[in-house]
């Protein structure tokens, strides 16, 4: 087996055996449970919240887009915020602890040791986006008798390009910025640019900006190009990540 | 005999300081190297250096005949390396970071498995069950020797791998490297020079980022031995001190354990002829003269100006 892969593999139990399986999977799985039950129960919520004061204002009848599109602006938003502060540190924790100088004295390159950090946890959400989709899936399907698969999984998979590249961008300040607080707020600070760029539309339509918004529509079940935007996306993690490889490389451990 | 380390100009320079400046080292194969230096002179950055952590500024850098920028994984396979503070993955336990060492090495499970044992026994962690991130500083540093050993190197470099040692994990450690004589070599920094006299057979000296000497431990000794000659008298030796202190072949003059008189000189034969006679003229009885040995030490005090490493 390749340095790499006993990397990846090191990389894939400490997920496993430390914190990292409880915060971001129960975030998602809080959100998976919770977003079509409130989605369906939305117009007796609020009315219940507002009695009279809303009396004569007709709350369309909630269907199961309005479950995916639940879901889809939690992963948009919170979960996104959660995986923004949880990478903060996914390169400048094993400098600050000592543990990479004893991996990267041994023969695994640096290159290695960046896209095996990058590539497990991009599976991570993956498998995390995909079972939180499958539950919110089938609680949709129970609560309102319907729930085609199309909008749904569209969005989702789209959104997971966009946390991939998210998951890219985090490894490329953690190896610039010591601090994981300072990588986390310059990803926040990232997300709020990418999302005001959205509102123009050749970003908003072409490039990674795109994907701020259009896993919504796609749970809306609007129809929206969603090529460019992807293909745009995935080439820009592949540069950040090679980025973040240039960057490791040249600084001294 | 090829050498195993050789640099060349080696300088590395952080903002105006220069951590190294022009270190010329070779250290040669089978050897066991003491790199010895006050705190801040260097060592740990040479360290660096020497594994690809850090660049040099400038100079050259070989490992096993290799250049060390270039050579990456192929030199680092047969390099054990530990660092002064080790750092692990506080939720394996001691065996499951050695399987994973010598997975990176690529190591088959066989001889992993053969090895483990013995490791874990010379870090005196065969029993211990709980993960590393309860272990003491003392036990990490024996996992961190063990770990450096699991490829079986042809160049072990070692950062203070006694400095967090009770006396028998020291003793154990030091036993262990005096077993590589010959096989691996072995090039390590402390300040404990008792270590370093013990087990090495060369040592350099490092102060402010430059090597301010290096060669066999015997001849660095040897070379400052014939300088100090050590006197006992029966009486009086306070003025036979103060005599000897006003002859011009005197360098420094400094009263030893049991009233002795520790004369550092330029000129050893005028000593050996013209004490003896400065002790008849006093009346004074001779106990004792000798061309005293001047420990590492004592060596090392000179050569780094007083600090004590």
């Amino acid at each position: 087996m390749s340095g790499f892969a006993v990397f990846a593999r090191k990389e894939a139990r400490e997920i496993l055996r430390t914190w990292r399986i409880w915060v971001l999977p129960g975030i998602l799985l809080f959100f998976a449970l919770t977003g079509p039950v409130l989605a369906r129960f939305t117009p007796e919520i609020v009315g219940a919240l507002a009695g009279d004061q809303l009396k004569g204002l007709l709350i369309p009848t909630p269907t199961y887009h309005d479950a995916y599109t639940q879901w889809i602006k939690n992963l948009s938003q919170i979960a996104l915020f959660a995986l923004i502060i949880i990478y903060g540190n996914i390169i400048s924790s094993e400098r600050r602890s000592g543990t990479a100088v004893l991996v990267l004295t041994k023969p695994v390159s640096r290159t290695a040791f960046i896209i095996a950090k990058a590539a497990v946890h991009s599976a991570f959400l993956a498998i995390l986006v995909v079972a939180g989709s499958l539950l919110t899936w089938g609680l949709t399907a129970a609560v309102f008798r319907q729930a085609p698969g199309s909008a749904l999984w569209s969005s989702a998979l789209v959104w997971l390009v966009f946390g991939v590249l998210f998951i890219t961008l985090m490894t490329l300040l953690s190896v610039l910025i010591g601090s994981a607080a300072g990588a986390a707020g310059a990803g926040l600070g990232t997300y709020a640019l990418v999302s005001i760029a959205a509102i123009w539309k050749p970003l908003g339509t072409y490039l990674p900006a795109a994907l701020a918004t259009v896993p919504s529509s796609l749970a809306a079940g609007k129809d929206v190009a969603v090529l460019w935007p992807v293909l745009t996306s995935l080439l820009l993690a592949a540069v950040l990540v090679a980025l973040a490889t240039l960057a490791f490389r040249r600084s001294d451990l | 005999m090829s050498a195993s380390i050789r640099t060349t100009g080696l300088t590395k320079v952080y903002g105006e300081k220069h951590a190294l400046d022009s270190v010329d080292l070779v250290v040669e194969e089978g050897s066991i190297f003491g790199f010895l230096g006050p705190n801040g002179a260097g060592k740990t950055t040479t360290l660096r250096v020497l594994t690809g952590l850090a660049r040099p500024t400038s100079g050259s850098v070989q490992i096993l005949g290799h250049d060390v920028a270039s050579a990456a994984n192929s030199v680092r396979a047969q390099i054990g390396f530990l660092p002064d503070v080790p750092g692990f993955y506080e939720w394996m336990s001691a065996e499951e970071f050695l399987r994973f060492a010598g997975g990176l090495f690529g190591i088959g499970r066989r001889v992993l498995d053969e090895r483990l044992g013995m490791l874990l026994d010379l870090a005196g962690l065969g029993d211990v069950k709980t993960k590393i991130g309860g272990y003491s500083r003392g036990m990490k540093q024996r996992l961190g020797v063990a770990q450096a050993l699991v490829n079986a190197p042809k160049l072990l470099l070692l950062d203070e791998p006694t400095s967090a040692l009770d006396p028998m994990g020291r003793k154990d450690v030091l036993d262990m490297l005096i077993s590589l004589r010959g096989r691996t070599t072995v090039f390590f920094s402390t300040h404990i020079l008792a270590d370093v006299e013990r087990v090495c057979d060369t040592v350099a000296i490092l102060d402010r980022g430059r090597v301010v000497a290096q060669a066999p431990i015997d001849e660095l000794k040897a070379r400052y031995a014939e300088q100090k000659v050590v006197v006992e008298v029966t009486g009086g030796a306070d003025q036979l001190a103060e005599e000897i202190g006003r002859q011009p072949w005197v360098t420094t003059v400094a009263r030893g354990s049991n009233g002795a008189i520790e004369i550092t000189v330029k000129d050893v034969r005028a000593a050996q002829q013209e004490i003896p006679a400065m002790i008849a003229d006093l009346q004074l009885g001779l106990s004792r003269m000798e061309a005293g040995e001047m420990g590492l030490e004592e060596v090392f005090v000179k050569l780094v100006g007083g600090e004590q490493p």
